[in-house]
């Protein structure tokens, strides 16, 4: 392919790296994790964004040694640790639950791993002192872990892992145990601590938000596979495939026939909206292709006589506040679109409008060919179109 | 006016006459227990500690104290070695064949402790066990074990396993991750088991009947063989001073251990 | 936007291929880690195993053994694999007036405990008092006193010179003592306070679906507090009724202790006579073919139990799959 601004692989300057990890539970249909292959870099952040059952959270047990894979080999600083006991990887790991020692204190705890590695007193008493101030919980060393918040036992959790210098920082949906207005602190507060640490990390969520905002990049999981890996920016204006574009962010997918490529872009016949044209993937002329439009790269205006763009019919209306959320359809009988418009200064129009669709030519996104319905398999032709 | 008065009136009727035939033996038990007569009657002829006095004196029942209380400590010490072990083999693996195990480990409770105690007399018999404490400690095991086996059970369910998966991501082997975390989480679900097992050992009939002879008699056989042929206070008076034993126990053991405040942390 | 609209999608596959070396496949392992822990759970209850082979399945298997042997005149056992002690037991007449006489203990005492545990469940599981968990404690109470002193309690209400004797002869309402010890009625009101505490913990227990609101609801829509009671309040119930049906004949069928005190030696059942016949006549076949008899009662009391509760069940969670 002669493509030309290539990155240089990612293996090679990956601290963290997964060969062909895969996973299959006996006694169950079908494989969780279906050969992953992904590195990370030193010091940068990775989430692992996917719904429930994807095996995200399978994929990160395996890399902190608590699921043995069957098949594929994890390596840190290029030594593979496939084979390495859970208790020998130095691995951070802060978990969903937090499963902070019930029985032990907040400073307890943060020692353990200390302990553990027979650190001297006065040492892991100034490692402590520092872990605790590092997550700002200081004053809060003695507490036992039921009087804590849950913002707090997040805190004890990262400290506790973070005070063993690992090689990495692994953790398992950080933020589903906590409610909304804390979320988005505790969010800034694994940021600033990832960032004074520079620590390598990894986190598993199925929270695209969370992804988006504090990743450096995102691995998109479906069906124990990855679909993309990409900057936060990449996965979001380019996804690369139907699921990525749906799972992250809201998206109109249309489908349509691909005409004769125009340079990087590509024509697509799209039924009642007519010829866009559209970036993105390559297809073949004349197969199957899914543009994607997000809902609020769409404008609506009162349909005029005389103009030449698509036309469609309110169909509802949803007041959202920000936003008001329309269902539009093209033309009499065309596809239903969502469409999403800022309140205040648009005008809004109400169910069984006439209105114009329009939008900047950037907007469509040719993300993929239709494929089979079978979406663990789909990865596979993206690869050979790309090819 | 009204039904609604009427008729918590005669809830409540109907509550206290229930409780009092629930607590009705307790509470003759209580007073009897003061009585000074040398045979049971009511009303009582007069209240004083004599037969509490008597209680002391009763070499039976002396020796039957001793017996218990050893047989009781080390079937409670046995049940709870070989019923931690397997209550975390059946809560934390993964196995063949768990399911089996699991209600082979509670069927003991299923069969009546009469069966249970002619099986164990069929087979300490010939060794010979009967009338030893290796053998009343055999015969309680069986049925001691199962409830050791639930209770740690219970505790290991409601600990959080990733707890000790934390353990190991900071580098605890397996063996420390048991003493350091495992052990103490279960330490609840450990006591109680450990108190229920003594308990119901130390109060064990039926079974002991069976398998203890005229040298090693525990004290609820002493007590049955005694009321069978006698019928004077001093047995009420050591039914209280017994209750009065196993508040005191449990008690202790709370304070002592830090039950109360392992349970109120986690 | 900057990014060159084309690299976006083409590069982000690219990345994940890049990390794979470009030749192997990913290497499988063989498994030997399948194995470890099957091992260590072997280890970890092989203690336990142990303790219940020695107390608790090889005895039972005796027992079985036993049963078929014979006992010869004397005392002497002789070792065969036979059904003539069966046949023995139940070809007499003593044996089933001590069958029969023992279920109908266990139907009256089951019947009788549920009737007295059942209001005091009801209004445990119900009552928001704040001395509810005070009144819990005072019901199970008489669990924390040996079922010997119990039965001695009983025997100072029951007997000639008693609680219950006394008191109506001291009002002058009877002449003569009523024979409330010594014989089956004793037996009967002494066993219902002793199973008692069972029977109200798994009633409790088996309350779960008992939610006021479903109270609530049905009085908001205009039943009267008797129809509440049949129609929301019983139905609901009813398993943990079954539960503590089963737990109350189970343990009155091999209770020995009070049949054996307050039956003063004119109440027959399989439990005494299961001692009487290991102990004092040393016959011990016979004693384990009554152990197999009193062991298939059981199976007969849970089996229907089961079924019970499998058409209870059905009730709430529809009808399960036939032949299950």
């Amino acid at each position: 392919m002669g493509d030309t601004a290539r990155r240089a692989p990612a293996g090679t300057a990956g601290h963290l790296v997964l060969d062909g990890l895969a996973k299959t539970y006996p006694g169950k249909d079908g494989a969780a994790v279906r050969g992953i292959d992904l590195a990370v870099e030193r010091g940068s952040m990775l989430a692992v964004l996917g719904p429930s059952g994807c095996g995200k959270s399978t994929t990160l047990r395996m890399i902190a040694g608590l699921v043995p894979p069957t098949a594929g080999t994890v390596r840190v600083d290029g030594r593979d640790i496939t084979d390495s006991p859970v208790h020998r990887r130095d691995m951070g790991v802060v978990f969903q639950s937090y499963a902070l020692f019930p029985h032990l204190d907040v400073a307890r705890n943060i020692a353990f791993g200390l302990e553990m590695r027979k650190v001297p007193k006065t040492e892991l008493k100034r490692r402590v002192d520092d872990a605790l101030s590092l997550v700002r919980l200081g004053h809060l060393a003695g507490r036992r872990i039921a009087q804590l918040s849950g913002g707090q036992q997040q805190r004890v959790a990262l400290a506790r892992a973070l005070v063993v210098e690992p090689a990495v920082l692994l953790l398992d949906e950080p933020l589903s145990n906590l409610d909304a207005r804390l979320r988005s602190a505790m969010r800034d507060e694994i940021c600033r601590i990832q960032r004074e640490t520079g620590v390598t990390t990894v986190f598993v969520t199925h929270d695209q938000q969370e992804a988006l905002s504090m990743a450096d990049r995102v691995a998109v999981m479906n069906h124990g596979r990855i679909e993309q890996v990409g900057t936060p920016e990449d996965i979001y204006e380019r996804p690369a495939r139907p699921f990525v574009a749906e799972f992250v962010g809201r998206a109109n997918l249309l489908d349509g026939t691909a005409g004769d490529p125009d340079g990087e872009r590509t024509s697509v016949e799209l039924p009642g909206l007519g010829t866009v044209s559209a970036a993105g993937a390559r297809v073949a002329r004349g197969r199957t292709a899914v543009v994607m439009l997000r809902p609020h790269r769409i404008a609506l205006t009162a349909a005029a006589p005389g103009t030449g763009g698509a036309r469609g019919t309110v169909l509802s209306a949803g007041y959202a506040g920000e936003t008001v959320a329309y269902r539009v359809r093209v033309g009499d009988t065309g596809p239903v679109l969502d469409v999403e418009r800022p309140t205040g200064a648009q005008r809004s129009f109400g169910p069984g409008a006439e209105v114009e669709l329009s939008w900047d030519p950037e907007a469509p996104r040719l993300v993929a060919a239709v494929e089979d319905s079978e979406p663990a398999e789909a990865a596979e032709p993206v690869r050979e179109s790309l090819s | 006016m009204n039904a609604r008065r009427l008729t918590s009136t005669v809830w409540a009727v109907v509550l206290t006459v229930l409780y009092l035939f629930l607590l009705a033996p307790i509470l003759i038990v209580l007073v009897e227990s003061f009585d000074t007569s040398s045979y049971l009657r009511f009303p009582p002829e007069g209240f004083g500690l004599d037969a509490y006095r008597q209680v002391f004196a009763n070499e039976a029942f002396r020796e039957g104290f001793r017996v218990s209380g050893i047989t009781a400590a080390a079937t409670a010490l046995l049940a709870v070695v070989t019923g931690v072990p397997a209550a975390l083999a059946l809560t934390r693996l993964r196995f063949r064949g768990r399911a089996a195990i699991e209600a082979a480990f509670l069927s003991p409770l299923l069969v009546p402790h009469i069966v249970l105690g002619l099986a164990l007399l069929l087979i300490l018999a010939p060794i010979p066990l009967t009338d030893t404490y290796v053998g009343l400690i055999l015969a309680h095991l069986g049925v001691t074990v199962p409830y050791v086996v639930r209770t740690v059970s219970a505790s290991l369910v409601s600990a959080d396993p990733r707890a000790e998966e934390a353990a190991r991501t900071l580098g605890a082997s397996g063996l420390m991750t048991f003493w350091r975390i495992t052990l103490p989480a279960i330490r609840p679900g450990l006591l109680s088991g450990g108190i229920i097992a003594f308990l119901l050992s130390f109060d064990e009939t039926v079974i002991s009947l069976f398998v203890s002879g005229q040298h090693t008699v525990p004290l609820p056989v002493a007590v049955l063989q005694y009321v069978e042929y006698r019928s004077d206070p001093s047995v009420a008076s050591l039914s209280v001073l017994l209750v009065l034993l196993s508040v005191v126990v449990v008690v202790l053991v709370e304070r002592g251990l830090g039950l109360r405040r392992t349970l109120r942390s986690g | 936007m900057t990014a060159d609209p084309a690299d976006g999608p083409a590069r982000a596959p690219e990345d994940t291929r890049a990390a794979r070396p470009a030749t192997a496949p990913p290497a499988v392992k063989a498994p030997p880690r399948g194995r470890g822990p099957g091992r260590l759970a072997l280890a970890l209850l092989a203690p336990g195993l142990l303790a219940l082979l020695l107390t608790y399945a090889l005895p039972l298997v005796w027992v079985v053994r036993m049963s078929l042997n014979e006992s010869e005149e004397g005392g002497a056992i002789r070792q065969t694999l036979s059904a003539a002690t069966f046949g023995h037991v139940l070809g007499s007449g003593h044996y089933w007036n001590v069958i029969g006489q023992t279920v109908e203990l266990g139907v009256l005492v089951t019947f009788f405990t549920l009737l007295v545990s059942y209001p005091v469940a009801l209004f445990l599981a119900r009552t928001t008092s704040r001395w509810r968990s005070l009144l819990i404690a005072l019901a199970v109470t008489p669990l924390l006193i040996s079922s010997v002193a119990r039965t001695f309690g009983w025997m100072a209400i029951l007997g000639t010179q008693g609680v219950i004797n006394k008191t109506l002869t001291g009002a002058g309402l009877i002449d003569s003592p009523l024979h409330l010890a010594n014989n089956f009625t004793g037996v009967v009101i002494a066993s219902t306070e002793i199973y008692m505490p069972f029977a109200i913990l798994a009633m409790i227990s088996g309350f779960g679906r008992l939610d006021p609101a479903l109270e609530h609801a049905a009085a908001s829509l205009g039943a009267p507090r008797r129809t509440v009671f049949r129609r929301i309040v019983l139905p609901l119930t009813l398993p943990g009724v079954l539960t503590a049906a089963l737990l109350v004949f189970v343990l009155s069928l091999s209770g020995y202790v009070t049949p054996r005190l307050i039956g003063g030696g004119r109440v027959f059942v399989l439990a005494t006579e299961i001692y009487d016949e290991a102990i004092t006549a040393l016959d011990w076949p016979v004693a384990a073919v009554l152990s197999m008899l009193l062991l298939a009662v059981f199976g007969v009391v849970i089996t229907l139990y089961l079924r019970a509760q499998r058409a209870l069940e059905a009730r709430f969670t529809g009808p399960r799959e036939a032949g299950s």
